[in-house]
């Protein structure tokens, strides 16, 4: 099949190297102290963080620093094909672990000994790239939760079709066969926090790839400034500073 | 779940006695409503719902399948309910899913009638396609997104504005078939069949705190209840469905009180959400 026409446009009319349309929200989830919705496209993900707070199971605790929890779930409506997956699937539960691994990196989780931090994300639409989505949206969400980072961690995936390197993959485009490359970085200190990669690449056109990648976290990270800037703005013009 | 001191306590319980309720409101009224549709795409209708603080979608997807042999001109109907992490922390793993039976439970009993299909709040004869060969199954999902009490009339009121948001494809019988063999049917992409939502009740749930009882509980004032009585009335005004939750017992005089307010209290809200999911679907189509 033609991923890419001879024109060099995608299937959904997108350059090789052009983004879906981003679009995030701040305190979406009134009752969680953290929430953000962050839209790729068609993919559309909430995430609710809650904490810091007590540690719910004692044997958890951690004597030097904060708990992280993270869980993915989808919502049955957010694929094509309708279906029930059972809570906790392997592909959920792998999820979980990478977002929470990304996120562990960024947060100082030292300055909260004792204490746990949930983070909660949910799928609506699905349609390529949830991972890195559901890591965007959980940034936003543990900024709004006003919880201590060192970075900001932002995340793009991209893809090797038809000898061109795309970025960002849609469904169609992810379940081509070809390798995907998903990426977070931690844009100011500039530093690489997730790498992955199904299928097999040469060694240049990796680099290639993984370059692309990273510049689209680039591009998610100066959004997502962008919106974490307007966002203070607001709260400061409310307490009428 | 909901950590209150004595006085809290005793603020919420006096308040709902003087018929002034710790955010302003009376005993009968409702927080504001707001209704947004078409926001999934992938569904053949969706809607999302917020009453106050609580915040459900509800989305419809429409598949071809068989009927049922005890009711063959019939299509059939199914509800799945969500809670999601996002609304609460012990909503965790299979935290919510005692909840999810709960409300899909509820609705079920309150939108599909008995078994036999009788009684239901949506018509299931207008989904069938072919008499005992072809019909629409209806899968009805509900996600609850952010919880603030009075979860049950949320997703009552975001399936009612799911369903009347909900095109159906147009089919075409492409061959008559012998009678055991299944007939070909062509889908069409363009036209479009709407539901007729007019039938689909609405669900009012009065929450009894101490002598009273109230409306649009949040959870605050839900953890303070004795026991609550949901009951879905249609358009005509008749009951389609009632359930009761929490462990106090209630006199009989009183439920049939609370029936007869509850029944006054869904006109109101009916024309709230109808003239709410008008508004929505004109926003939808500019």
């Amino acid at each position: 099949m033609e991923y890419v026409s001879p024109e060099g446009l995608r299937l959904d009319g997108r350059r090789p190297m052009e983004m879906r349309q981003l679009r995030a929200e701040l305190g979406v989830v009134s009752r969680a102290d953290g929430s953000a919705v962050f839209e790729m496209g068609n993919t559309k993900v909430i995430a609710a963080v809650y904490g810091p707070r007590e540690v719910q199971h004692r044997s958890q605790q951690i004597n030097d620093k904060a708990l992280i929890r993270c869980e993915y779930t989808m919502a049955n409506f957010s694929t094509g094909d309708r279906m029930r997956r059972p809570k906790g699937d392997r592909r959920s539960t792998e999820i979980s672990l990478v977002i929470r691994q990304t996120m562990e990196a960024c947060i100082m989780t030292h300055l909260m000994p004792r204490s746990q931090i949930d983070i909660f994300v949910q799928v609506l639409q699905a349609d390529g790239g949830t991972r890195s989505a559901c890591i965007n949206a959980a940034t936003l969400a543990l900024a709004d939760a006003g919880i201590p980072m060192c970075d900001l961690v932002t995340s793009c995936s991209a893809g090797y079709l038809n000898t061109t390197p795309l970025l960002d993959l849609n469904y169609v485009e992810d379940s081509a066969g070809g390798p995907d490359v998903t990426v977070g970085i931690l844009p100011k200190l500039d530093k690489v926090t997730l790498l992955q990669m199904d299928a097999k690449l040469p060694m240049d056109i990796f680099e290639n790839v993984m370059q692309l990648a990273t510049e689209g976290c680039k591009a998610v990270a100066n959004y997502i400034r962008e919106v974490l800037m307007e966002n203070t703005k607001q709260l400061e013009n409310r307490r009428g500073v | 779940m909901v950590g209150l001191s004595v006085g809290e306590k005793h603020f919420i319980q006096g308040g709902i006695a003087q018929d002034l309720r710790t955010d302003g409101r009376k005993r009968l009224t409702y927080r504001p409503i707001s209704v947004e549709t078409g926001v999934i795409a992938q569904a053949n209708g969706s809607a999302r719902v917020k009453m106050g603080k609580t915040e459900v979608i509800a989305s419809v997807k429409a598949e071809l399948g068989r009927p049922s042999s005890s009711a063959p001109d019939k299509g059939k109907v199914s509800i799945f309910i969500d809670c999601s992490p996002t609304a609460a922390p012990q909503f965790e793993g299979r935290g919510g899913e005692e909840l999810s039976m709960e409300l899909s439970a509820a609705l079920r009993q309150c939108l599909l009638g008995g078994k036999s299909g009788a009684g239901a709040g949506i018509n299931l004869s207008s989904l069938s396609i072919v008499e005992g060969k072809v019909c629409w199954d209806l899968y009805i999902d509900g996600l609850v997104i952010s919880m603030d009490g009075n979860v049950l009339d949320a997703l009552g009121a975001a399936i009612k504005a799911a369903l009347s948001n909900t095109g159906i494809p147009k089919v075409n019988i492409a061959s008559v078939a012998t009678s055991d063999e299944q007939p070909e049917v062509d889908v069409s992409d363009e036209e479009f069949l709407q539901f007729d939502t007019t039938a689909v009740p609405v669900i009012v749930t009065l929450t009894k705190v101490g002598r009273h009882y109230i409306v649009d509980a949040t959870t605050e004032e839900e953890s303070q209840m004795s026991s609550a009585v949901s009951v879905s009335v249609n358009r005509q005004g008749l009951i389609c469905g009632l359930t009761k939750r929490g462990g106090a017992g209630l006199d009989p005089s009183v439920i049939l009180d609370m029936i007869s307010v509850a029944k006054h209290v869904s006109e109101q809200l009916m024309n709230k959400l109808d003239s709410e999911i008008a508004a929505a679907e004109a926003m939808e189509e500019d």
